[in-house]
């Protein structure tokens, strides 16, 4: 188990290197010149004596090799470096910005579960029913609408109509507890829409399956009344593969909320990696997409694990 | 075993939870927060720097933090601010008498803190926006406290514009060039980095009773629509950037009032290193080819003006009627121009513009439908925006869609855009030789008589008709929405729509 464990840890930092050096790599190859663009805001012409000034001062003159030598120094150390744009420390920033993003995906996961689990366990149990087609129909149509149109008609909706949700923004929980949580509303809500759909259709197929398994049809001809059946053999096993796809799109999720971010003005991650994209500002994309990948590979080790500790199967490393 | 929570208990205390929060209510957000004004900007300044441009948003809090020697009030006037008066001597020489002021730590403004301004600007790696400008300052005088005289080599008429722009604050010598201490109206509080920044009013602020706000909360929205939505849902009070789609919904709301300006224009720009728009009478004809009614349908709703000659306003003193229609639409001329340039049958090239803005991409779009008519087939180049400047500035295009703003409304604003003997830049044409244009700018700033300029900046307008160093295509508005209470705030005129933070001293929250 143990050398199981150290395998998949290699195998796990062999892929963030890879990372970062092939977004490394992609940023110096698109074009777009950071202190150009720097210096053309607002669409007007750079000095290029200006320019040049401010590309040594970044060390862009320096050999791509020397960067990033200098880079994967810094990534070791623990040091990001700065923004170019302001000279602001990135990993501060991924500090301040990355609780932002998991607190959406987490609030919108819990919405999700709460509702999913129950919805695609009766759609099961009533499999084919009339309530069953319309359970798929609306999972269909969830997971087929765009997040950036349910993020606008909500907006339409509470913000605008009912008034009783602000549009869109950003309060500090320490601030304004309430507000903040007010805000986090629509956001969330709009991320577990289709995370809804994913958890409900999940459940539906596990439950299905499990109700075919022996051990039900036993516990049935044991004459145990349906609910306990239900709660305590169907549900509780049914729940093992939702959970890891609950987990593996929360993953997806961490570089995945651009778009509610930006639809919502919440200052999380993913909104953040867009404008340092947009800016070339290179040591704030490297670091933001690193942390994003670490997480990610993280997360699968962690599952990984978790079934190698259920399924001794799985630990084929001593094969 | 049980544990704490089962499935219905789950249940009913997250609808209880659920439920509890809709009663709530957004009272707390939507209270009005005594004289706080809340502003709704499209983006988080990249930089404070006071002298790099930095973009609008930026252009807007320096304007709150800091002032300039000279500005413009709501008609586009210019006025004093930190200077109180300013005048040529016999010598030619630009002298500025300072009012009392202080910075926000408290210690007066002197003019050894301007003179340091102006020397560390005009260096030649300083990056500011107005180093080639501030270089022509050959030296910086201070013969008291009060008084700072600045010599060039020959007398330049313009240059008391160059210290109203908001990228030329004066900041306090010695501070870094981001410096928060400023001698503006409002101080700066809290920052959160992409998310809002709050300030405060400086109560020992040089003019009384200004500013009338207590505080300015900018919160940035960069999804237009969001903007619109905030201030509709009464989030926030003032918005910029309203976007032309939504102009008709904010005039027709009650509750809103839409103030707009057109000054940001659009524009062709052409690659005159080879053929074939190194010929002046195919750019000529590219200028009567497109029917400009299109563009400003397309890409701004109806939210603008044709232009059909040089981006000068007709409200300016510097308009010449009889250029107003000189690339008027007459695809017949265009038609002819090309053969007598030797492209009967047309020709085929590229487009550069940009898919990350939508009033750049219709713009291309509709160029190229018109082009087409004239035998001139377009293949669309539309890049995301840093490719697009890149582009730009390497020359990698034969004919560009671009978009800005002059400096000010002085026509020597415009000679960023058309004067070849600039460095290369993507706002300006690729190795185009103007020297009858270079060399009018150059009188017309050195000259003071203002029927003389007129004249020079009219021969001016009439060399560019015919040389065609660039297209002009639309006018396009520019626009702040703000609800009802909200007064004193103005757009300014013209080409001066991004100085019009310098209004938020005077306004108020009704």
């Amino acid at each position: 188990m143990l050398r199981y464990i150290a395998y998949r840890c290699v195998v796990a930092l062999f892929l963030v290197w890879v990372v970062v050096t092939s977004v490394f790599l992609l940023l110096h190859l698109i074009p777009g010149d950071p202190a150009e663009l720097l210096l053309s805001q607002g669409s007007i012409a750079a000095d290029p004596a200006a320019v040049e000034a401010l590309r040594e001062r970044m060390g862009l003159n320096e050999p791509l090799w020397q960067q990033y030598l200098d880079h994967l120094g810094g990534v070791l150390t623990g040091d990001l470096g700065a923004s170019f744009r302001d000279g602001a420390p990135v990993i501060e920033q991924i500090a301040t910005r990355l609780p932002r993003t998991l607190e959406v995906i987490v609030a919108a996961a819990l919405i999700a579960t709460s509702i999913g689990v129950p919805l695609g366990t009766y759609a099961a149990i009533h499999a084919n029913s009339f309530a069953d087609n319309v359970i798929s129909f609306f999972a269909s149509a969830a997971l087929s609408t765009p997040v950036f149109v349910v993020g606008t008609v909500v907006i339409l909706i509470f913000a605008q109509q009912l008034r009783i949700l602000p549009a869109g923004g950003f309060v500090p929980f320490s601030e304004d507890p309430l507000g903040h949580i007010q805000l986090l509303l629509l956001p969330a809500g709009t991320v577990a829409l289709s995370l809804l759909a994913v958890i409900t259709r999940m459940s539906r197929a596990s439950v299905l399956e499990v109700l075919q398994r022996d051990y039900v049809r036993t516990a049935r001809a044991k004459g145990i009344v349906r609910k306990r059946i239900l709660r305590r053999h169907v549900v509780r096993n049914a729940l093992i593969p939702v959970l890891t796809i609950l987990g593996l799109e929360m993953g997806t999720l961490i570089g995945g909320t651009v778009l509610v971010e930006f639809v919502f003005n919440w200052p999380g991650l993913s909104g953040y990696l867009v404008a340092a994209v947009d800016a070339r500002d290179y040591p704030e994309v490297v670091g933001i997409v690193m942390t994003i990948s670490i997480l990610f590979v993280f997360l699968n080790l962690v599952i990984d694990v978790i079934n190698a500790a259920l399924d001794p199967r799985i630990s084929l490393v001593r094969r | 075993m049980k544990h704490g929570i089962n499935r219905r208990g789950f249940l009913a205390a997250s609808g209880a939870l659920a439920g509890g929060l809709a009663f709530v209510g957004p009272t707390v957000l939507r209270a009005q927060e005594g004289g706080t004004l809340r502003f709704a900007l499209s983006t988080y300044p990249p930089s404070f720097d006071a002298w790099t441009s930095s973009g609008t948003a930026a252009g807007t809090i320096k304007l709150l933090m800091h002032r300039t020697l000279v500005s413009y009030d709501p008609d586009g006037m210019m006025r004093g601010e930190l200077a109180e008066s300013w005048e040529v001597d016999e010598s030619g020489a630009w002298i500025f008498k300072l009012r009392d002021a202080t910075w926000h730590d408290g210690t007066p403004v002197t003019a050894e803190d301007i003179a340091w301004n102006v020397t560390e600007a005009q260096k030649p790696d300083s990056a500011a926006y107005l180093q080639g400008q501030l270089a022509l300052i050959t030296s910086v005088e201070t013969p008291d406290d009060k008084t700072v005289r600045m010599v060039t080599a020959e007398p330049l008429a313009v240059l008391p514009g160059w210290f109203a722009h908001y990228n030329m604050p004066m900041i306090k010598k010695g501070e870094p060039r981001d410096t928060m201490i400023g001698a503006g109206p409002f101080k700066m509080g809290e920052r959160d980095r992409g998310v809002s920044l709050s300030l405060t009013a400086n109560p020992d602020y040089y003019k009384e009773g200004l500013p009338k706000l207590a505080g300015i909360e900018a919160i940035v929205y960069a999804d237009e629509n969001l903007r619109v939505a905030a201030l509709d849902a009464g989030d926030v009070d003032l918005i910029e950037y309203v976007p032309w789609q939504s102009m008709a919904g904010v005039e027709e709301n009650p509750d809103l009032n839409l103030i707009t300006r057109d000054g940001p224009f659009m524009y062709l720009t052409f690659n005159a290193t080879r053929a074939p728009f190194d010929n002046p009478l195919v750019r000529r004809a590219v200028a009567h080819a497109i029917k400009r009614e299109d563009i400003v349908a397309a890409a701004f709703f109806d939210r603008g003006g044709v232009l059909a000659h040089l981006p000068i306003a007709e409200q300016s003193e510097f308009f010449n009627p009889e250029f107003k229609d000189a690339w008027n639409y007459d695809p017949d001329k265009a038609k002819e121009l090309l053969t007598e340039a030797g492209y009967p049958d047309g020709f085929e090239c590229t487009m550069l513009s940009t898919a990350q803005y939508g009033m750049h991409q219709s713009t291309a779009e509709v160029c190229q439908a018109y082009l087409s008519m004239i035998g001139i087939n377009v293949q669309l180049d539309l890049p995301e925006w840093s490719s697009r400047v890149q582009k730009g500035n390497e020359g990698s295009y034969d004919l560009a869609v671009m978009g800005t703003t002059a400096a000010n409304n002085d026509p020597d604003g415009l000679s960023n855009i058309l004067d070849g003997s600039l460095p290369a830049s993507f706002v300006r044409s690729y190795g185009m030789e103007t020297p009858e244009i270079t060399e009018a700018f150059a009188r017309g700033r050195a000259e003071f008589d203002p029927a003389a300029r007129k004249e020079i900046y009219r021969a001016l307008e009439e060399a560019a008709i015919n040389t065609v160093p660039m297209v002009g295509l639309a006018w396009r508005s520019q626009g702040y929405a703000m609800k009802n209470n909200v007064t004193g705030f103005s757009n300014l005129p013209g080409q001066l729509t991004f100085y019009s933070g310098i209004t938020l001293e005077e306004t108020m929250l009704g």
